[in-house]
């Protein structure tokens, strides 16, 4: 079975047959912007991370001495590792650190408390640890996480970031992962922060994208005001860029770093980084959220070679020209114009930025004319990712928020280190916060940094994973109520990377066409659910599913049932795995 | 008889010795009163007179520094009060005075050392914490600046003044109700203050109410136009809103209004060049645009609009050395902080 789609969890009961129309043509454009009249909703997202057994704490281990990474992580992943058809969560982790930590150090994870955690889902949708059993429990002071099958076997592998040197965890396939880091030549140096497994050649391998934030070591800097307490997190502007790391999958499981020869060496404070065709020339492009300085949009010439176009392109800076602190990122089409946007989380007093893809090559600042100003000008957001919270066919939006600086109080009382988290919902026409009554969750202030979406218990309605600094992670069931309905795809890729990474999917009903491109990647140091939802409202039926394959096949499925987790192989005639 | 020459000497000596003390007393006298009648510039000459000609035995270099203060000639009133003081170790009018003027002069420290100072002579009043409040706020330490400004008003709750940077130190350190509070505190001990209301706009703004914004600045460009010196902060204010919410004519007249106030302020220029270009009237965003670059050539923002208005005029090797220049304003001012 290799080009037919497989209905593999259904959902509301029945196994009826699907239609399986597989055509092969180019997508023509749909210009339709909206699915279903949208209609007042707030989120339902209630906190289950007890019930579950899932018990994380992430060590950030803050010293008096104020050093930067402490108040900067961490990630998480949502990934089915052993392929059972139920997702489950990969937690980063610190290290400890001495106060004062002198100049060079690495620091090293010193025991069980600092290990990375890995919670396999068992078949009652309760999580087990399983970290010591996967040989998951890490090295370093990890940041962020990254999920992809580089080596096309059919099992997601893991790229943990750190500062200090990175790993990655080859998956075996029977529950265990292999450090093959130093054979793969990819563990990187200084301090990597966001990663992405992204084929940006299009040779169906995955290749890596590891950012860094900045040239930093534990040098003794007084930041903040000489005064008792008063001690701060340095501002990133005391620290040089430095360029990203990009390593060239070849194919037998080794890496060639690349940054230099594809262009995409620009020195910068990445923290966000997020990937799409945004101007649907069919070559997949990168945009990196950096700190404090120029957003960069690395166009994909198509030749093997990236261009930096943040400026021209109009995603570089804010409404006025200004920079920000960027820190999360997330990379989809919103309006459902088939044209993929952006939303940049930033640091209170900035407004999170929304930019809606003008087709052209451009994008228009549209914070201020969909709500997004006016709801964030006093938050300070991580991860970030839109997501479909109630299925009526409009990508909403889900931000982790909390101050960077755990001082900020001290000098501007009006903004909070701790924040609760924001839902935003898209109404078709602006997005509106619906936090305050989206659920318990939604009162609590946390320092709420890695966040990862993924629909944990296949019921149709996604869920997300929330992790905060120096503090616990949630779990977050969406128990939304509603009757809408929804479609769920999993992509396997047989030409393309298996994963499916980069595809682009067209979905049309009744109200018209979404459009949504695979990836494990955006928010902020996280790694999501690769499988592509689809609210669908009221409609029950897709009428038309178009898949565009990293390698070029555009596949089209016909009048596909809603509320199943679809599988839908590429169709070639000769499958390379 | 012959009067021996030294006393001849000293005769004349102490006759135009005695001439120059009485001049002194007079023009010391004359100074007064211009000053009380609000003459500074002549009280000034009279002022600088007297000490000229009995030095030392006036107050002329305290109210010469007076007058220069008013006068805004803040280095010679320096100079003048730091005469007084040394010969008036004591003066605690004098120390205010020299602090407050080394306020104006923007050198905080050495003002707030010299409050210190007179603070040990005497109490300060609501007036010279404000100063010390306003110190804080150069350094940059609005903590310290809200505990000086809340004392001040504590003292004298009726120093509209002290309301006002107070609600400035809030808004600053985003307490916005708190600094809402002041500024209305500031209306009603001065009604019709457009400085406050427009200050009351940005706190809705920041509020996320802006239709409240939008009406507190038209109040404040409606009272101030009762004054001889509007400003055209209320129009900025309110342009860049409706520049905003897309609400691009009624924007750009706005603007047009606080660039006619305020023909040097690039900022005003930079946002009425892009209200022109986002409406499409492209030569007139041109003009705007790279008078604002002329204006203010260091900074990034104006390149970066200047090259969105080449690249739609399709002058593509205009708009990338804008957008060079912008990304090389952009890393040095990135690269500029002090370590």
């Amino acid at each position: 079975m290799t080009f037919c789609q497989i209905a593999r969890y259904l959902v509301g009961g029945g196994t009826g047959v699907l239609l399986c129309v597989l055509t092969f043509s180019f997508a023509s454009q749909n210009n339709a912007t909206a699915t279903q009249s949208p209609s007042a909703s707030t989120g339902q997202f209630v906190d289950i991370t007890q019930q579950l057994g899932i018990n994380f704490q992430y060590q950030a281990s803050h010293t008096t001495r104020k050093y930067l990474p402490e108040t900067m992580g961490a990630g998480v992943a949502l990934f089915d590792y052993d392929n059972d058809g139920r997702l489950d969560i990969f937690f980063v982790n610190g290290a400890p650190l001495s106060d004062p930590t002198p100049k060079g150090t690495i620091p090293q994870k010193t025991g069980p408390k600092y290990w990375n955690r890995l919670f396999h889902q068992k078949t009652d949708g309760t999580f087990e640890d399983v970290t010591e059993k996967a040989g998951l429990q890490g090295a370093g002071y990890g940041m962020g996480v990254a999920v992809g099958d580089y080596d096309n076997d059919g099992y997601e592998d893991l790229y943990v970031t750190a500062y200090g040197g990175n790993k990655l965890y080859h998956n075996n396939g029977d529950g265990t992962f292999s450090d093959v880091t130093e054979k793969a030549g990819v563990g990187g140096s200084g301090w990597s922060t966001s990663a992405e497994w992204v084929d940006l050649d299009g040779d169906g391998y995955l290749d890596l994208v590891v950012l860094r934030y900045v040239d930093w070591d534990f040098d003794e800097v007084w930041c903040g005001e000489h005064k008792e307490g008063y001690r701060a997190y340095c501002h990133p502007d005391y620290f040089k860029a430095i360029r990203p790391l990009v390593y060239h999958n070849n194919g037998d499981g080794t890496f060639t770093e690349v940054a230099e020869k594809l262009g995409l060496a620009k020195p910068g404070k990445g923290l966000g980084l997020a990937s799409a065709d945004y101007d649907r020339d069919g070559h997949i492009d990168l945009f990196i959220a950096n700190d404090s300085m120029a957003e960069f949009m690395y166009h994909n010439k198509g030749n093997g070679s990236f261009e930096e176009v943040g400026l021209p392109a109009g995603t570089a800076v804010d409404v006025d020209g200004r920079t920000y602190a960027g820190m999360g990122v997330d990379f989809a089409d919103y309006n459902n114009d088939g044209w993929p946007d952006l939303v940049v989380t930033d640091l209170a007093n900035q407004r999170y930025a929304l930019y809606q893809n003008n087709g052209d090559g451009s994008f228009t600042y549209a914070s201020m004319t969909t709500g997004i100003s006016r709801m964030t000008l006093m938050h300070s957001g991580w991860g970030v990712r839109f997501l479909d919270f109630d299925n009526d066919g409009w990508k909403d939006l889900l931000i982790a928020q909390g101050h960077d600086l755990d001082t900020i109080e001290l000098t501007s009382p009006g903004i909070h280190y701790r924040e609760p988290l924001l839902l935003a919902r898209n109404t078709g026409k602006e997005f509106v916060d619906v936090s305050a009554n989206s659920g318990a969750v939604f009162q609590k202030a946390w320092v709420a940094r890695g966040l990862a979406i993924g629909d944990l218990d296949n019921d149709g309605w996604v869920d997300a994973v929330v992790t905060t600094n120096d503090g616990p992670a949630y779990v977050l069931r969406n128990k939304f109520q509603s009757s809408n309905h929804w479609l769920t795809l999993k992509l396997v890729g047989h030409q393309s990377n298996r994963d499916g990474i980069g595809a682009e999917v067209k979905l049309v009903t009744a109200g018209g066409a979404q459009f949504v491109t695979v990836t494990t990647a955006s928010s902020y140091l996280s790694a999501s659910d690769k499988r592509a939802h689809f609210g669908l409202g009221k409609d029950e039926i897709a009428k038309e599913i178009q898949v565009r394959w990293p390698s070029g096949i555009v596949q089209t499925l016909k009048d596909i049932r809603a509320n199943q987790i679809l599988q839908v192989d590429e169709r070639v005639a000769k499958p390379r795995w | 008889m012959s009067i021996p020459l030294g006393l001849s000497l000293l005769a004349v000596w102490f006759c135009f010795s005695g001439h120059s003390f009485a001049q002194g007393q007079d023009d010391f006298a004359r100074g007064l009163s211009e000053f009380r009648a609000g003459n500074y510039s002549a009280a000034e000459r009279l002022f600088s007179d007297a000490e000229e000609a009995s030095p030392g035995t006036t107050d002329a270099l305290l109210y010469e520094g007076k007058c220069l203060i008013d006068l805004r000639n803040f280095p010679a009133a320096e100079k003048a009060l730091r005469q007084y003081v040394a010969r008036h170790l004591d003066s605690y009018d004098a120390l205010y005075l020299l602090g407050f003027v080394l306020n104006r002069e923007n050198r905080p420290s050495e003002s707030l050392d010299l409050y210190t100072k007179a603070a040990r002579l005497r109490t300060p009043t609501g007036d010279d914490l404000k100063i010390v409040g306003l110190d804080y706020v150069l350094l940059n330490d609005y903590a310290d600046a809200v505990r000086w400004l809340e004392k001040s008003v504590e003292l004298d709750s009726r120093n509209k003044e002290a309301w006002y940077y107070l609600g400035r130190a809030y808004y600053t350190q985003s307490r916005l109700p708190d600094a809402s509070k002041a500024f209305q505190t500031v209306l009603k001990l001065a009604p019709n203050d457009s400085k406050a209301e427009n200050n009351l706009g940005l706190i809705f703004e920041s509020q996320a109410q802006p239709e409240a914004a939008a009406e507190a600045y038209r109040k404040a460009i409606a009272w101030q136009e009762q004054g001889e010196h509007p400003s055209e902060q209320p129009y900025l204010n309110l342009g860049n809103l409706l520049l905003e919410q897309d609400q691009m004519a009624e924007a750009a007249k706005t603007l047009e209004t606080a660039v006619r106030l305020a023909p040097s302020n690039s900022l005003c220029r930079l946002k009425l060049g892009t209200a022109y270009l986002r409406a499409g009237n492209l030569n007139d965003a041109r003009r705007e645009l790279e008078k604002s670059v002329q204006l203010a050539p260091d900074d990034p923002a104006g390149h970066y609009q200047l090259g969105r208005l080449y690249k739609q005029m399709n002058q593509m090797k205009k708009a990338k050395e804008e957008f060079d220049q912008t990304a090389e304003l952009q890393s040095r001012a990135a690269s500029s902080k002090p370590q």
